[in-house]
Formats: C-alpha cells, sequence, structure tokens
C-alpha cells in the first residue's frame, strides 16, 4: 500500500514537471493570446483521436493569424455556455469557436471580419418527416448549447430549448428521441454523420434562409487585437491559405460565400468502440493523474484546516467568532458548489481578485469541504467525553496543547467516517470543474467523446475511474477506522 | 517542603452558585502537610465542588484558596489572560484524580503518567520515564505499562490515574469519590494505595463515602452539608462521636446501608 502510494506521487510528480518544465525553457517575447475554444466541436475544435491534440478549422485559423499578427497562443477550453463569461472576465483574449454574427453579439463584442460562411440545419431522427423547415419546430423541443446563435433561432421559431455542453449530446439526444431536433451548423451536422457513420439521424433542411457568418470575438475594447486579426486574415484570404485550411476539412473554400456544397466524407475515420476506449484510456488516466487526484488531496487538506478553524470557532465563547463560522456554514451548505464555483472563477475578478483556474478551483472546493466537515468536526469534539477535556487540563495543558494530543485523536475515531464520506463526495464533485477551465478527467471523457461522437463507453470509463479511486478510499478508510478503534474497549 | 509553621492549604470563605443554585455558602477549612483530610457529606452538598475549586475545574466565586506559595482571592481575579495564569498556577500545586478514572484511551498507561512531566513541565523523556516506572511499580502496575487502558480493570485502571496524578509532582493530591464507579471487589485494591500514599508523608484530600477507610486514615474530617462545613475534627472526632445532629444522621443513614 505504502509502495503503491509512493510510485502514484513519484508518477505525479513526473506528469507535472516534465510539461511545464518545457515551457520554461522557450524564451519569448512575443505577446500572448490566450484563445478561447471548446475542444469539444469537431471539425472545428476538436482533440485528435489518436494524438489528443488540439485540433480543427478554428484552431488552424487562429493559429495561422497568430503567425501573421506576431502573437504567442495559449488555448483555453471550456464549454460553450462559459465562454463568454470568460472573455468578459478577462481569463481569455479571443473566441476562436464558430461565433456567429448576430445584432447582440456585434454590439456587445468586437467581431472579426468572416472566416466562416455556413447555414444552420435542422437534424432529426430519420424518418421523422413532420420536421423539415423552421416553422415545424413549433412546440417542439430542441437540443442546444443555450447561448448559441441556434439557440435563439429554435426559441424564435417557438420550440422549447433544452440545453445541451455541445453538438455530440445534442445529437445523442436525437437519436434517443428525447428531444425532437436540433439545429447547428451544417458543417458540424455533416462531420457527425461522417465520424459516426450514423443512420439514425439525417438533416431535414435548412433552418431558414440565411446564411451565418463566423468570426472571432474579441473584448469591445480590445481593438488592438481585434485589428491585428483583420489585418491576419485579409492577408490569409489574399495569400490562400485560409482557403487551404478549410479544403483540407471541407473540399471546399468556407472562408468565401457560396462556394458550393461541403464534402467530408474523406474526414476522420470511423472507430469501434473499443479503439474509442483504447484511444481515450491513457489520456482519461493522465488527467485523473495530474488534475483530479491532486485538485481532491489539496482541496480536502485545505479544507480540513477550514473545517477545524470553524468548528472551534463554533463552539467557542466568542460571540462574534461563532456567528462567522454559522454563516459560513450556512452559506456553503446553503448554496450549489456549481454557484460557488462560478463565483469564486467569474464573480470575484469583478473585485479585483482574479485566480488562476486551479487556485480558483482549489479554492472553491476548499471552502466547500469546509463548511461541510465543519459541522463533522464539531460534533466530534463535542463526542469526546468532559472527562478527557478536565483531565487534560489538571495536568497543565492548555487549549491547543489538549486539542493536539488528546482531543483530536479521539474525535477523529467519530470524524473519520463521515469524513472519508466527504472526500469521496470532493473527488466526484471535481467533475465539475471544467466550468473554471480546468481539464480534468470528466472534461476530458467529454473532450473524447465530442471527438468520437460517442458518449456512452468513455462516461462509463470515466465512472470506471472514479469508481477504483473511490473504492481504494474506502478501502483506507476501513483501515484508519481500525487503527483508530484498536484502544477502545468493546 | 514549605514553610510548616502554617498549613499547606488554606480555604476561606469559598462561595459558589451555580445560577441560583448555591452550592458553596462559605466554606473555611485548612490542611497542614503530611495529613490526610477527608471530606463527607450527603450528594448535593458541595463536597465535589470544594475539591474542584481547590484545582479550579470550577472557579468559585469569591473566596481564598491557597495551596504552598500561591494564592487566589476569587472575588478580586480579573479576567483574561493574566487570570488564566494564576489560576494554572494555582492548578498545578494539586493532582486529582477523578470518580471515572479520566485516563487518555489512546496512549498506553506509561504514556498516561509521562503526559504531563513530559508536555507540560517539559521534563526530560528519560527522567520522567523512570519516575513513572517506579510509581507504577508503587500503585502495583509494573508490567502493565504498555497496555492501553480498555485492558484494565477499574480498579487498576483508577491506579494509574493516582500514579498520573502523582506524576506531577504536587503539594496535594485530590481524590474525588476515587472508589464510587467501582466494583465492591475492586474498592480495596484503590483503597490500600491511597493509604500507602498517606503514609509516605503526601498531602490528601479524599471526597469519599468510605466512612470506615475515612476513619482509620483520615488525620481530619470536614462533614459538609448545605454547601458549609458542618463540623470539622480528627476522625474520632466527627465518626466517632459527632456534636452535630445532621452528622450523625448522615452517618447513620450511610453505615446502616453500608
Amino acid at each position: 500500500m505504502r509502495h503503491a502510494l509512493r510510485v502514484l506521487a513519484l508518477l505525479m510528480l513526473v506528469l507535472v514537471v516534465t510539461p511545464s518544465g518545457a515551457a520554461v525553457a522557450a524564451q519569448d517575447d512575443r505577446p500572448v493570446v490566450r484563445v478561447g475554444t471548446e475542444g469539444t466541436y469537431p471539425p472545428f475544435s476538436f482533440h485528435e483521436s489518436d494524438t489528443n491534440k488540439l485540433t480543427g478549422y478554428d484552431v488552424e485559423v487562429i493559429k495561422a493569424v497568430a503567425k501573421k499578427a506576431g502573437w504567442r497562443l495559449q488555448f483555453v477550453e471550456t464549454t460553450f455556455d462559459a465562454i463568454f463569461a470568460a472573455l468578459e472576465a478577462g481569463r481569455i483574449d479571443v473566441i476562436a469557436n464558430q461565433v456567429t454574427d448576430n445584432p447582440e453579439r456585434a454590439a456587445r463584442y468586437g467581431l472579426s471580419d468572416t472566416y466562416t460562411y455556413s447555414r444552420g440545419v435542422i437534424v432529426v431522427k430519420k424518418g421523422e418527416k413532420g420536421i423539415t423547415k423552421l416553422s415545424d419546430l413549433k412546440g417542439k423541443t430542441t437540443a442546444q448549447s443555450l447561448t448559441t446563435n441556434y439557440a435563439e433561432l429554435a426559441r424564435k421559431a417557438g420550440a422549447k430549448v433544452e440545453g445541451v455542453e455541445g453538438f455530440a449530446q445534442a445529437a445523442a439526444l436525437v437519436v434517443q428521441g428525447r428531444v425532437d431536433a436540433l439545429i447547428n451548423d451544417n458543417l458540424a451536422a455533416l462531420d457527425y454523420l461522417n465520424t459516426t457513420g450514423t443512420d439514425k439521424i439525417e438533416i431535414a433542411g435548412n433552418a431558414g434562409d440565411e446564411v451565418s457568418e463566423q468570426k472571432l470575438a474579441f473584448r469591445k475594447d480590445d481593438t488592438q487585437l481585434l485589428q491585428q486579426a483583420d489585418d491576419a486574415l485579409a492577408a490569409l484570404k489574399a495569400d490562400g491559405t485560409l482557403a487551404k485550411i478549410s479544403k483540407k476539412y471541407f473540399k471546399i473554400d468556407v472562408s468565401v460565400e457560396n462556394s458550393g456544397e461541403a464534402d467530408l466524407s474523406g474526414g476522420r475515420a470511423v472507430r469501434s468502440d473499443a479503439q474509442i476506449v483504447k484511444d481515450s484510456a491513457w489520456p482519461m488516466l493522465q488527467k485523473l493523474l495530474i488534475a483530479t487526484i491532486p485538485i481532491t488531496i489539496v482541496s480536502f487538506a485545505v479544507g480540513l484546516v477550514l473545517a477545524v478553524a470553524a468548528a472551534l470557532a463554533n463552539i467557542s465563547g466568542s460571540r462574534v467568532l461563532r456567528g462567522i463560522a454559522r454563516t459560513y456554514i450556512s452559506v456553503i451548505r446553503g448554496t450549489p458548489l456549481l454557484v460557488q464555483l462560478f463565483i469564486v472563477f467569474y464573480g470575484l475578478p469583478e473585485i479585483g481578485i482574479d485566480l488562476p483556474s486551479w487556485p480558483a478551483a482549489v479554492l472553491a472546493l476548499s471552502l466547500n469541504v469546509g463548511g461541510y466537515a465543519a459541522e463533522i468536526v464539531r460534533s466530534a469534539i463535542l463526542s469526546v467525553p468532559k472527562g478527557q477535556f478536565e483531565a487534560a487540563a489538571t495536568i497543565g495543558m492548555g487549549y491547543w496543547q489538549t486539542l493536539r494530543r488528546i482531543v483530536f485523536p479521539q474525535a477523529a475515531r467519530t470524524a473519520v467516517p463521515p469524513l472519508s464520506n466527504t472526500l469521496i463526495s470532493l473527488l466526484k464533485d471535481t467533475s465539475l470543474l471544467s466550468v473554471v477551465l480546468v481539464t480534468e478527467l470528466f472534461r476530458q471523457a467529454q473532450i473524447a467523446a465530442s471527438a468520437a461522437q460517442v458518449f456512452f463507453p468513455l462516461y462509463l470509463l470515466a465512472a470506471l475511474y472514479y469508481w477504483v479511486v473511490c473504492a481504494a478510499l474506502a478501502a483506507g478508510q476501513g483501515r484508519i477506522e481500525t487503527r483508530l478503534n484498536r484502544f477502545v474497549a468493546r | 517542603m514549605t514553610d510548616t509553621s502554617r498549613p499547606l492549604v488554606a480555604v476561606t470563605g469559598l462561595t459558589k452558585a451555580f445560577g441560583d443554585n448555591h452550592v458553596l455558602r462559605g466554606v473555611d477549612f485548612a490542611a497542614s502537610s503530611g495529613t490526610t483530610t477527608a471530606v463527607l457529606g450527603p450528594s448535593g452538598s458541595g463536597k465535589t465542588t470544594l475539591l474542584r475549586a481547590l484545582n479550579v475545574l470550577e472557579t468559585p466565586d469569591a473566596g481564598l484558596v491557597r495551596i504552598g506559595d500561591v494564592e487566589i482571592d476569587f472575588a478580586t481575579l480579573p479576567a483574561g489572560k493574566k487570570a488564566r495564569a494564576e489560576t494554572s498556577r494555582l492548578r498545578a500545586q494539586s493532582g486529582m484524580v477523578f470518580q471515572s478514572h479520566n485516563l487518555f484511551p489512546h496512549k498506553t498507561v506509561l504514556e498516561n503518567v509521562i503526559e504531563g512531566p513530559v508536555q507540560v513541565q517539559k521534563r526530560p523523556v528519560d527522567e520522567a520515564v523512570a519516575d513513572a516506572r517506579q510509581l507504577l511499580e508503587q500503585v502495583g502496575l509494573s508490567e502493565k505499562a504498555d497496555q492501553h487502558p480498555f485492558e484494565l480493570s477499574g480498579g487498576q485502571q483508577q491506579r494509574v490515574g493516582i500514579a498520573r496524578a502523582l506524576a506531577l509532582r504536587p503539594e496535594v493530591v485530590l481524590f474525588d469519590e476515587p472508589t464510587s464507579a467501582l466494583d465492591p471487589e475492586l474498592v480495596g485494591e484503590v483503597l490500600a494505595v491511597i493509604k500507602d500514599l498517606a503514609s509516605q508523608g503526601w498531602t490528601t484530600v479524599i471526597v469519599t463515602h468510605e466512612i470506615r477507610f475515612a476513619e482509620q486514615v483520615a488525620d481530619q474530617v470536614l462533614f459538609i452539608d448545605g454547601g458549609v462545613v458542618v463540623e470539622h475534627g480528627t476522625s474520632a472526632q466527627v465518626i466517632g462521636d459527632p456534636s452535630e445532629e445532621r452528622t450523625r444522621q448522615f452517618l447513620r443513614r450511610i453505615l446502616d446501608i453500608g
């Protein structure tokens, strides 16, 4: 057990140190531009199934733009519904993710020249005859990312919109018959059909007659970057680079209007479920070891310190301390973790506290653990008989000495089972961290799932990873309990 | 030890109330160095509170407590840090043996005994261990040093409790009904140890219901009822020939039952 732990720690160290060491070596004075993109929206932004490298039409376009403009890029992957929040909070500088131009966005953001012309299509379950145009969606249900232009189209057509995280998830809902249709980009739909080889869904028709124009989005006041991007796009159009990138993915040049029908048939190969799982197993295990587990450990340790502090404050003689502790516990237990994550990551920058992803994740999770564990610690301390405190007092021990040497070792016996629950919950709660732009195990599963356009086997694999770690934790709990119980008369 | 011309323990005008319940209503007593004082009284009489006040497990409302060179006037005791320093100085003058031993269950017998000397008095571990082994031998538990409290009988646990109190080398050892929680057949071994202490010159104050034991061992007996000392004197006086009616009633009840 101990040996296995040491090996695990060493492995994590290697995984953590290697990439950061490489980054330090490269000295570069070009300005860093952080690019927000989904990483789960093929063929525009996705991870190659064999190398796990981020690629896609939008990714290649922004790389070409950066080369012309003299930027150094840093990709930040997040769900589309968090992407504009990230831009406004200054966590990213540009969105390269098929942002469709519309008047609201044009007013709020700095939009570049168009680099994709496409049209929206309605996708339905094969054989569904009742839906062929936008007006047929009245009273129907569609699956969309809530903040997309297509969600807006569906709403205007009178459809009920179910929020999803990306195209693959929406497609799954259509296949399963849980929603009636989805509206998305023609190119994304074609990619899905080609990659999965599915005959369960089909393109039913166009979502309106309008051609939609996709652009890079900057903060409104970031005019310098926008200007550089426009200059670069113009140059890329002129020298044929943009057309070349486009033809690689779509056989046609989507960066100009009316260039014909796209053909994605020569795109990525259809893979079997077994192959998909095999390809994704190692990247997911890596994220488990370098993100999920370390974040869990650090958050739990910090959270435990907060919990002890809150518990001691709560049973102290000071009314002020008690009030602070009770408010803290009440707020944490009374609000969803997801909301706490959003507040720490997107809210605190508004008052000048701008934490990077990892510290923000650890802070939010620690505060959460602290609030929950505080009550566990408090009741565990109170479960130690009063006589123990008195015996410690009569031999002359002070407050901290009594806690450390007499009370905590005995309180631990009561606290370990519920604290183990907290730890196990925490491990699983890290699956929410993609909203604060941390790529952990579950996010990696989403990335792999969207590249493959297949969910079930990859989420099952993620579940298996979580379960194995939780089972190990439960076994550890058993050992600790045995150890703590050995001095108690039975 | 200290100045022999004055008593080692002196208590004057001690009062303590829990809300409306006036448990101590002005207790006075003194105990000379090397003597054994037995405190008798019905339950609720205030005798345990008196004992706990000597160790400042209860803070009296008013009155004077002096043990050796340390004296506190509780009527004028300020609040806060200074008070804590004062009370811990007074507390260090006495060792306490509880009715329900209160040994630390997660520590071995030896660790229980050296905890105070090493952690609080900062004595070298070697010295504290040697001392502890000697004390354990004295209470007849040498071979139990490395066991945990749950492995011992009630009487053995209580004897470890006594060794733990002695290890701090206090001026006075306080016993709060040390045999009340024990099975009858285990009472004897504990009383034997306490009796042994008396003969070695330890100053002890014992709250007890063991009248026959008090009669045998105590140099001085206090009978407390209603928060005041009703009668005090030698054991022959207070137990053998009490002058107060309340004392006589109490003794009659206890001895009839016993």
